[in-house]
């Protein structure tokens, strides 16, 4: 009882807050939390029963582990794995590190209207769909009308067939990838360092700190607690591949496939004949529980180094 | 406090992020989603008083119509009318059907009845998974009238273990690849079709276009290859020959003629037949150009006409080969019963009347008259462009009811009748291919085709030098075991019949 009177007057004092996570807490339990035992398809072979998805569940029969076979008893597993995971990784470093950039970048831009447009210019490309981007890169990259072949053709070079080509793609990938994401990720940077108390910045300018000793000394120190947070939580995502980028920007081209097949490719591709509810769900399943477990090591390695700055 | 509102609002940043991750990614939530579904699956129409309407809920295939609520209001007079039923019509666009109906079906949302064929909303994986209604019984109840009209072959094509799930549309029953010719470029370089008979009879023509217009790829895409074999299931190259006398399954891409094919397709290329990236191309945009002397499609009585009408300027073809009856032509267009309707009577009555009922199958196709078409004759219209109604004839019902457009020929749909007794069975026709205990290696196997297929067809790669790796790797992804699982259930079919 005395309890739970304690915790009501906590959550008086915190009503504030509690009502700004309300939104995203209801969502997560909406979407996230709810749907959850319907993992237990991916163990089932799911039938269908007339008397709705619940009764179709129960009913189904259980089968174990054979949904999960697909992934590992192919050829590609490995292959589809090193993909996923290397790119990823690609992208949480590059990505990372480009937008904490551009944040510093921004933050230090004198005319504030000015940066305005360079964020909102920058931020631009994360509201266009994967489709659209292809089509943006198929116009640099198209055999014989594309901008970058002209251009070859111009300095008397050869064109290049780049929709064949492998060896291109990790880089045309990742750098289609930087474009789009580094504005938005730039915004939670940005915000983190217009929230640095700026007498820092005057104590230090008054000691004759150069701009570049304010970044190192003071910039990003006062950061990397968030850069910590968002790089574990991109841990977690490691295993899943944004489909889009690695389905229509090499506009499935079969020839491409060692550099762009992903789990997620992979799983689409190989479930479209059968439509395999219980295999595509083990799918789901399996990426995130490996994401879970890195994210779990990596808070555990971060702990490790410096507790302040580990997510729990 | 500075610091706290920075966290807070750091978190709302990253929930969003998540919240994005979560909607956009995985097949999971999706699947689930019906977790919450099913809490409306009562609340669709309480049982209906004797004298009350019961309102059917029918998705099918298309773009959606602007006008589609006013002709649904008339559409409703008529049914209530008759048979005192009134409908609910949700129209999902082509690229999107598949998929949501998957999910719809498979959640258990209510609906009555819902398109379902061999390319669209998988009619056998459907009917297998417990969708739809069982409706052998029905058909002779409440759906007499289907029965009458429709070709028996539709019918008896479309079973599976035995039992009809959905009711096809009366329309061609075979089909038949053509080529399809350009007659621009035909007349201009005096070319004689009819002696494209096979891939390689196409050589001289190619050659004579190529060498008078540098510029035009007479081949323009990845027009798809015809390979005389039988499928035992779309997209995976396991099958038998088109003339089998011994139903032996085979890796369709070990055998004499799809080598063949690809070698042809190989010397195309490297002839500057095909544009040099045509293993990436998508869409048809030569048909506007007009730049292509020849592709594959499969044709339907007076498809010339309609082609040489869309394109706007002329369309000659010459057939590969007879038309040939195949499981998926036999299912290409089909109205299904949900196993979970309430109204499994209705539904039938309504489906029955669709397909004999003249004014209401000419109202739910083109509309309401002097909206959305005029009418020239008493079998004839003209539609009113831009109108805001307009629906895919193929896919709601009973074809040969339809009002003809003016350049039709007034015999279209005897001559319809003409090519479906015309046509010869393939020898798959009935055999409906279980995937249940190969689904692995079918994911597995589809990555690989998907991964060499397109590179084959269009000769983008050697095949001296990939189809064996190709092969091998068919075979590390285990077509081995679908041959053997296909073979397996073809011999009990056939020791069945």
């Amino acid at each position: 009882m005395k309890g739970l009177l304690r915790w009501l007057k906590l959550v008086g004092r915190n009503k504030a807050l509690l009502l700004m996570v309300l939104p995203g807490f209801v969502w997560f339990l909406l979407f996230c939390y709810l749907p959850m035992p319907g993992a237990l398809i991916a163990f089932k072979d799911y039938q269908f029963s007339r008397d709705g998805f619940l009764a179709s569940m129960i009913e189904s029969k259980w089968v174990g582990f054979k949904n999960f076979e697909y992934l590992f008893k192919t050829e590609d597993a490995y292959l589809i794995v090193r993909n996923t995971l290397l790119y990823n990784a690609a992208f949480i470093i590059l990505g990372t590190l480009f937008a904490v950039l551009v944040a510093i970048v921004i933050s230090e831009i004198a005319n504030k209207k000015l940066a305005k447009i360079y964020q909102t210019g920058m931020f631009l490309p994360h509201f266009l769909s994967w489709v659209i981007v292809s089509y943006f890169v198929f116009s640099f990259l198209s055999v014989d009308k594309g901008v970058l072949n002209q251009f070859l053709t111009w300095i008397g070079a050869d064109p290049e067939f780049w929709y064949t080509e492998t060896k291109f793609w990790p880089y045309i990938l990742i750098i289609v990838n930087l474009w789009k994401g580094v504005g938005y990720g730039s915004v939670i940077y940005l915000a983190a360092i217009v929230g640095i108390d700026k007498s820092y910045f005057e104590a230090a300018m008054i000691d004759g700190a150069s701009k570049w000793q304010q970044i190192r000394n003071i910039t990003i120190p006062m950061i990397t607690p968030i850069i910590v947070i968002m790089f574990i939580l991109a841990v977690g995502g490691i295993f899943r591949a944004d489909f889009g980028l690695f389905y229509q920007v090499p506009r499935d081209t079969g020839a491409l496939y060692s550099v762009t097949n992903v789990i997620d490719t992979f799983v689409y591709r190989g479930l479209k004949v059968t439509g395999n509810i219980g295999m595509s769900t083990a799918a789901g399943l399996y990426q995130s529980v490996v994401g879970f477990i890195l994210v779990l090591v990596t808070n555990f390695i971060v702990r490790k180094i410096n507790k302040e700055q580990a997510l729990f | 406090m500075r610091k706290s509102v920075l966290l807070v609002l750091t978190f709302i940043m990253l929930a969003s992020i998540a919240l994005a991750g979560c909607s956009s990614g995985s097949k999971d939530t999706k699947s689930s989603e019906g977790t919450k579904d099913t809490g409306t699956t009562d609340t669709q129409v309480t049982p209906e008083k004797k004298e009350d309407p019961v309102t059917l809920l029918w998705y099918t295939i298309g773009g959606p119509q602007k006008d589609q609520d006013k002709v649904l209001t008339e559409v409703n007079k008529y049914l209530q009318e008759k048979i005192n039923v009134k409908l609910d019509m949700k129209v999902i666009d082509w690229g999107d059907y598949s998929q949501k109906m998957q999910v719809i079906a498979a959640s258990g949302e209510p609906f009555d009845i819902a398109f379902t064929s061999s390319w669209a909303f998988n009619y056998v994986e459907g009917a297998r998974k417990g969708y739809f209604l069982e409706l052998d019984e029905l058909l002779n109840q409440s759906g007499q009238g289907i029965k009458e009209v429709l070709n028996p072959a539709f019918l008896e094509g479309s079973k599976v273990n035995g039992h009809n799930y959905a009711i096809p549309t009366n329309k061609e029953l075979p089909a038949q690849a053509v080529w399809r010719f350009n007659k621009n470029l035909v007349d201009k370089y005096k070319l004689d079709i009819t002696q494209a008979t096979m891939l390689e009879s196409l050589a001289p023509m190619l050659k004579a276009v190529k060498a008078g217009e540098p510029d035009v790829y007479p081949i323009p895409s990845n027009i798809g290859m015809y390979l005389p074999f039988d499928f035992a299931l779309e997209g995976i190259p396991v099958g038998v020959p088109m003339n089998t006398t011994d139903f032996k399954m085979v890796n369709i891409w070990e055998s004499v003629e799809a080598k063949q094919v690809f070698k042809t397709m190989r010397e195309y290329y490297q002839a500057g037949y095909l544009p040099p990236d045509v293993a990436t191309k998508q869409g048809n945009d030569f048909e506007k150009t007009g730049k292509w002397l020849v592709d594959k499609q499969h044709t339907v009585p007076f498809a010339d006409i309609q082609w040489t009408e869309s394109m706007k300027y002329p369309i000659v073809s010459t057939p590969i080969h007879e038309p040939l009856v195949f499981n998926w032509s036999v299912t290409g267009s089909m109205q299904a019963i949900s196993a979970k309707t309430k109204y499994p009577k209705q539904a039938m009555e309504f489906l029955n009347l669709l397909n004999t009922d003249k004014y209401l199958r000419n109202l739910i196709n083109n509309g309401i008259e002097g909206v959305h078409y005029k009418r020239l004759t008493a079998d004839t219209y003209e539609p009113i462009p831009d109108s805001g109604y307009s629906m895919p004839s193929f896919t709601l019902g009973n074809m040969f009811l339809l009002d003809k457009l003016k350049a039709d020929p007034a015999d279209k749909w005897e001559q319809y009748k003409k090519f479906n007794d015309s046509a010869k069975n393939a020898p798959l026709l009935g055999f409906q291919f279980d995937p249940t205990n190969v689904m692995t290696e079918i994911a597995n196997v589809k990555n690989a085709v998907d991964e060499f297929g397109p590179s084959f067809n269009t000769g983008s790669v050697d095949p001296e030098k990939m189809l064996p790796k190709a092969i091998e790797k068919l075979k590390a992804q285990g077509i081995e075991k679908i041959i053997a699982e296909a073979q397996k259930q073809l011999d009990a079919w056939r020791a069945s019949k």
